[in-house]
């Protein structure tokens, strides 16, 4: 069999509490969103979609650890069935297809902007949780990143405040507006931050 | 190195101590490329500011903001080319041995995690130090062969884990030895080489086994004068002892026929009972070679003393693994294997008719045989009549064969593989082997 070397433990241990809170975060995240319930149309599909790609990218987690067999010849169909099932699991970026569908699911509903920016530090933390819980990173990769995780979190809730803001007057031309003033200070505060410590 | 040749239960000769490791050391150069954390980001990002963008609804944008701050912290200069060093700790190991590689990098800063890929009959073990600069896998072989260890895989991020670069590093083989069967006691020949060895032969010499009491002739020596005997018979006499001799022993593996499970098929049985074998018999004093017969021929090695001879002995019969092809039909056994008067130990299934007929022909050359059944499997029992009758005829043949070759004088016991070697061999180990030519 070839496949990660096998943890102990302690190893099995700590590698469940980063896959547990990744699992945990994905289903909070599609929960948040889909609340209040809406299942037709986009909505329901991005619903369906989310659902799906959180629970596969649970999945490939929770079987990280699984080896793969090296003779796949004269298998049995289970287990033809199974490996093709776990290849399916390793090769498709689950992540990112349940971002897309998850921020699609916030478009769905009427505009709620401290909820959509409470989703999107769900996210972000979702997205690291994963990252930490795949790839065996240290903690101290959160205290690296954690000025622009506060910068992070301080420009989401301004853009949740943006959004709360009346539009300066009728017409699209202004709702535009903010939205570029927005990104503008997304992308200056990208921009100014040095980013490394 | 006094214990490299132990016999003792649970003990296996120090492979490695013969064996050092191999290290190497190579210069890698590697590309970076954005790492699935960085294509995540990129995607919430991008569908954060598009959606804002195509919504009118700034929030979204606040929601891509995160993201795009990590993203955004800007790119330090990546080294590309590192310095790794692999250290095998041995490269000759016993089956379940747990052997280890060690893997090294030269860089300090970046964030590393070492992974193995264990080749094909290879068993990784455990790992220490996966996420450092220097990292011991252990591994076990579980079946003997030359086996390729596989591959190490060196995963580098930066500091923030949005770049990543990989290094594949090859890793060499190792030979893994069969694992040797107990063997502590030893058939010895009634006839023995006049050379000088541990076995007390049947003519009268210097050894240290008393045999019996004569009259004393001029030249004895005063030491061996009996003083009990010559007060009680009224004239000198003295102690004999037996001369002290060895013997040579050839081992004969049969690789024509690997049935059985594998791990404890055939081959594997006739490995290690000639290993253990070989061991005993060194131990000894013995001379010790081997013969293993395959398929279009043989490989053979001639009987030697020494520590070494038993590993040359397992690597003649490791490299007979690779010759499966059908050649030449055969009959005889090379002269130059056989000195005259040497025992031949063979392990062999006795499936292969024209192996049985080598040794009905050695046998006829008047060498001492001694076969050890490794046959440890049989047609599988089904229901059907046809089935059931062409067992019970198999079954018939394996007896005749065994019977055939009881009846030429050369004695065949059965091992299982889980007992020790000396259990079957005690009728013959408790006084000499007596062959008539």
């Amino acid at each position: 069999m070839t496949g990660p070397v096998r943890l102990g433990t302690a190893g099995v241990a700590g590698a469940a509490g980063p896959r547990l809170a990744a699992i945990l975060l994905g289903a909070a995240c599609v929960a948040w969103t889909a609340i209040p319930l809406r299942t037709t149309g986009l909505a329901g599909t991005a619903l369906v979609v989310s659902i799906a790609a959180v629970t596969a990218g649970a999945l490939r987690l929770a079987l990280a650890d699984v080896p793969q067999p090296e003779d796949e010849f004269f298998l049995a169909a289970p287990m033809r069935a199974w490996l093709t099932f776990l290849g399916l699991l390793r090769a498709l970026p689950w992540e990112e297809i349940a971002v897309v569908a998850i921020v699609w699911l916030e478009v769905q509903h009427p505009a709620r902007p401290w909820y959509t920016a409470a989703l999107g530090a769900g996210l972000v933390a979702y997205l690291l949780a994963v990252h930490i819980a795949e790839s065996g990173a240290p903690a101290r990769l959160l205290r690296r990143q954690g000025k622009v995780l506060f910068a992070g979190a301080c420009l989401v809730a301004l853009g949740g405040g943006f959004g709360t803001l009346s539009a300066a007057g009728p017409g699209a031309g202004s709702a535009l507006l903010r939205v570029l003033a927005a990104v503008a200070v997304v992308a200056a505060a990208a921009l100014v931050l040095p980013g490394r410590d | 190195m006094s214990s490299l040749i132990p016999n003792g239960p649970g003990r296996l000769p120090q492979a490695h101590a013969f064996a050092v490791g191999r290290a190497e050391q190579a210069e890698v150069e590697v590309r970076w490329r954005p790492s699935r954390q960085a294509r995540r980001l990129l995607t919430l990002a991008l569908a954060g500011l598009l959606l804002a963008t195509l919504t009118r609804r700034p929030e979204f944008a606040g929601l891509a903001a995160p993201a795009l701050l990590l993203l955004g912290g800007g790119h330090s200069k990546l080294p590309t080319r590192f310095l790794v060093r692999t250290r095998v700790a041995s490269s000759q190991l016993y089956e379940g041995e747990i052997g280890a590689v060690d893997v090294t990098v030269d860089d300090t800063e970046l964030d590393k995690r070492w992974m193995l890929q264990a080749g094909r009959g290879v068993e990784p073990a455990s790992a220490t130090g996966a996420g450092g600069a220097a990292a011991r896998f252990e591994f076990t072989v579980p079946r003997w062969g030359r086996r390729q260890l596989g591959s190490v895989t060196l995963v580098l991020h930066d500091r923030w884990r949005l770049s990543e670069a990989r290094a594949v590093l090859e890793l060499p083989g190792v030979d893994c030895y069969p694992h040797p069967a107990m063997q502590r006691t030893r058939v010895v020949l009634s006839k023995l080489p006049n050379r000088l060895g541990e076995h007390a032969a049947r003519v009268a010499g210097e050894g240290t086994e008393f045999t019996g009491v004569r009259e004393y002739v001029p030249g004895d020596r005063q030491r061996a004068i009996n003083w009990p005997a010559t007060t009680r018979r009224g004239r000198l006499q003295v102690n004999t002892f037996a001369a002290e001799r060895s013997q040579d022993i050839v081992l004969v593996v049969d690789a024509t026929s690997d049935v059985g499970t594998p791990g404890s098929s055939a081959l594997d049985l006739g490995l290690r009972g000639a290993a253990g074998a070989a061991q005993a018999y060194l131990d000894g004093r013995d001379r010790v070679g081997v013969i293993c017969y395959q398929w279009g021929g043989a490989r053979w090695l001639a009987p030697s003393l020494g520590r070494r001879q038993v590993y040359k002995i397992i690597d003649t019969m490791l490299s007979a693994d690779a010759g499966w092809a059908r050649g030449d039909a055969f009959n005889r056994l090379p002269r130059a294997a056989l000195p005259p008067g040497s025992l031949v130990v063979v392990f062999s299934p006795l499936l292969d008719q024209r192996f049985v007929e080598t040794l009905r022909d050695m046998r006829e050359r008047g060498f001492a045989l001694f076969v050890v059944d490794v046959l440890t499997a049989q047609p599988p029992a089904r229901r059907t009549f046809t089935d059931a009758m062409t067992r019970r005829i198999w079954r018939m043949e394996q007896q005749a064969i065994r019977f055939s070759l009881r009846e030429l004088g050369i004695p065949v016991v059965h091992w299982d593989g889980s007992e020790p070697l000396d259990l079957p061999l005690a009728p013959y180990t408790r006084r000499p082997l007596v062959t008539h030519r």
